[in-house]
């Protein structure tokens, strides 16, 4: 009887925490890029992080979408149109299929992964422009083979937003596998602690995350890549400043729309 | 080193005109200062030698051009996003591409 109690309890805490808390089908996010140089903001483009409902005939998904679209100005220069978008579990947000399709100055890619977690593998087209090709594409299929818990980027910033973060003590860390290119990448976070800003949509008191990649240098410098995510049940990431091998970034909230919470 | 400053002068009010004419025009401030500050040493050595100021107008016309341009886009340029229509389309397409992918699955864990 105790063994059974013990069981029920620990499938019941299992289940809690696979719980999708901070976000619903709905909602809408849209945040503003822009390069910092030295001080002066030049707006780049638009981010939008969109989450909604996709029926199957077997089954219903929570579809998270990321769209970046650059600001006229710059379209006749570097126009910029990606979609990256991942459709998961709405419970426990495990990725099936993950669609990266890119369109950057006229380079154009599309990656497709589709995610079998039962043998932990994951079946990937990646697609380029190619003149060599009747069809004009280059396409290549591989198989990856990945470690359990991998998820795709799309997904691992949704993720986060569903961290237990307010249980976490200032400077606790934690990783995560995330699937990039064909190849897993470790991505650390640690909690700096927490801070008030003033935000388009308010002032919030925000955790203060530092990012790096691990084994990947993309992101330059350390604690100068760092996210602001709302110390609420939403999560909602406001800001976010980063800093590359050309400059700083930063991202800003605009709007928030059909929040959970 | 009136010389140097009336070239030095010149590069940046160049440059400072180039940059505001692109979409990057508020970086333009940086270089039309530093193209005002040249100028006003040079016109300064050019007052002391009793020499031509013709250069140092230059310096002064084009970085006036340059920050009234950058005043002006800060002011009327609205940053807003262009044609999405094929994104859009793409967006869509990926969604239906997606669905019929996911059919094919099974998806229990």
């Amino acid at each position: 009887m105790k063994r059974i109690f013990v069981l029920l309890l620990l499938t019941i805490s299992a289940t809690s925490l696979a719980q999708n808390n901070a976000f619903q089908a709905g909602e809408k996010l849209s945040f503003t890029a822009s390069y910092n140089m030295s001080g002066l903001l030049t707006d780049l483009a638009e981010v939008r992080m969109e989450t909604s409902e996709i029926k199957t005939s077997k089954s219903t998904l929570l579809r998270l979408k990321c769209t970046a679209t650059t600001y006229s100005k710059w379209d006749n220069f570097f126009k910029i149109r990606d979609i990256y978008e991942s459709y998961v579990n709405p419970k426990t947000l495990t990725p099936y299929l993950y669609q990266r399709d890119i369109d950057e100055g006229g380079h154009y890619k599309f990656v497709k992964y589709t995610f079998n977690h039962k043998t932990n593998t994951v079946k990937s087209l990646r697609r380029q422009k190619s003149k060599n090709f009747e069809s004009g594409f280059w396409d290549r299929n591989d198989v990856v083979n990945i470690n359990y818990g991998t998820k795709d980027l799309v997904t691992t910033i949704y993720h986060i937003r569903n961290l237990d973060i307010h249980k976490a003590p200032v400077g606790a860390s934690d990783s995560f596998t995330v699937l990039f290119d064909n190849k897993e990448r470790k991505v650390s976070f640690t909690l700096l602690g927490k801070e008030t800003i003033s935000t388009n949509i308010g002032s919030k008191e925000c955790y203060k995350l530092a990012i790096s990649i691990n084994g990947s240098d993309i992101l330059k410098g350390n604690n100068d890549n760092i996210l602001w995510l709302t110390a609420d049940a939403n999560k909602i990431p406001v800001y976010a400043k980063f800093r590359v091998a050309v400059g700083n970034g930063e991202l800003k909230i605009k709007s928030a729309t059909g929040l959970k919470n | 080193m009136r010389k140097l400053f009336i070239t030095l002068g010149i590069i940046a009010a160049i440059i400072a005109v180039i940059l505001s004419a692109l979409p990057l025009f508020n970086v333009a401030i940086i270089p039309a200062i530093a193209a005002l500050v040249f100028g006003f040493i040079a016109f300064y050595l050019s007052k002391k030698e009793n020499e031509s100021k013709k250069a140092v107008q230059l310096i002064f016309l084009l970085s006036i051009i340059s920050l009234g341009l950058t005043t002006y886009k800060s002011i009327f340029n609205k940053t807003e996003v262009g044609d999405t229509k094929a994104l859009e389309l793409r967006v869509q397409e990926a969604e239906d591409n997606a669905i019929e992918e996911l059919e094919g699955l099974d998806l229990s864990e």
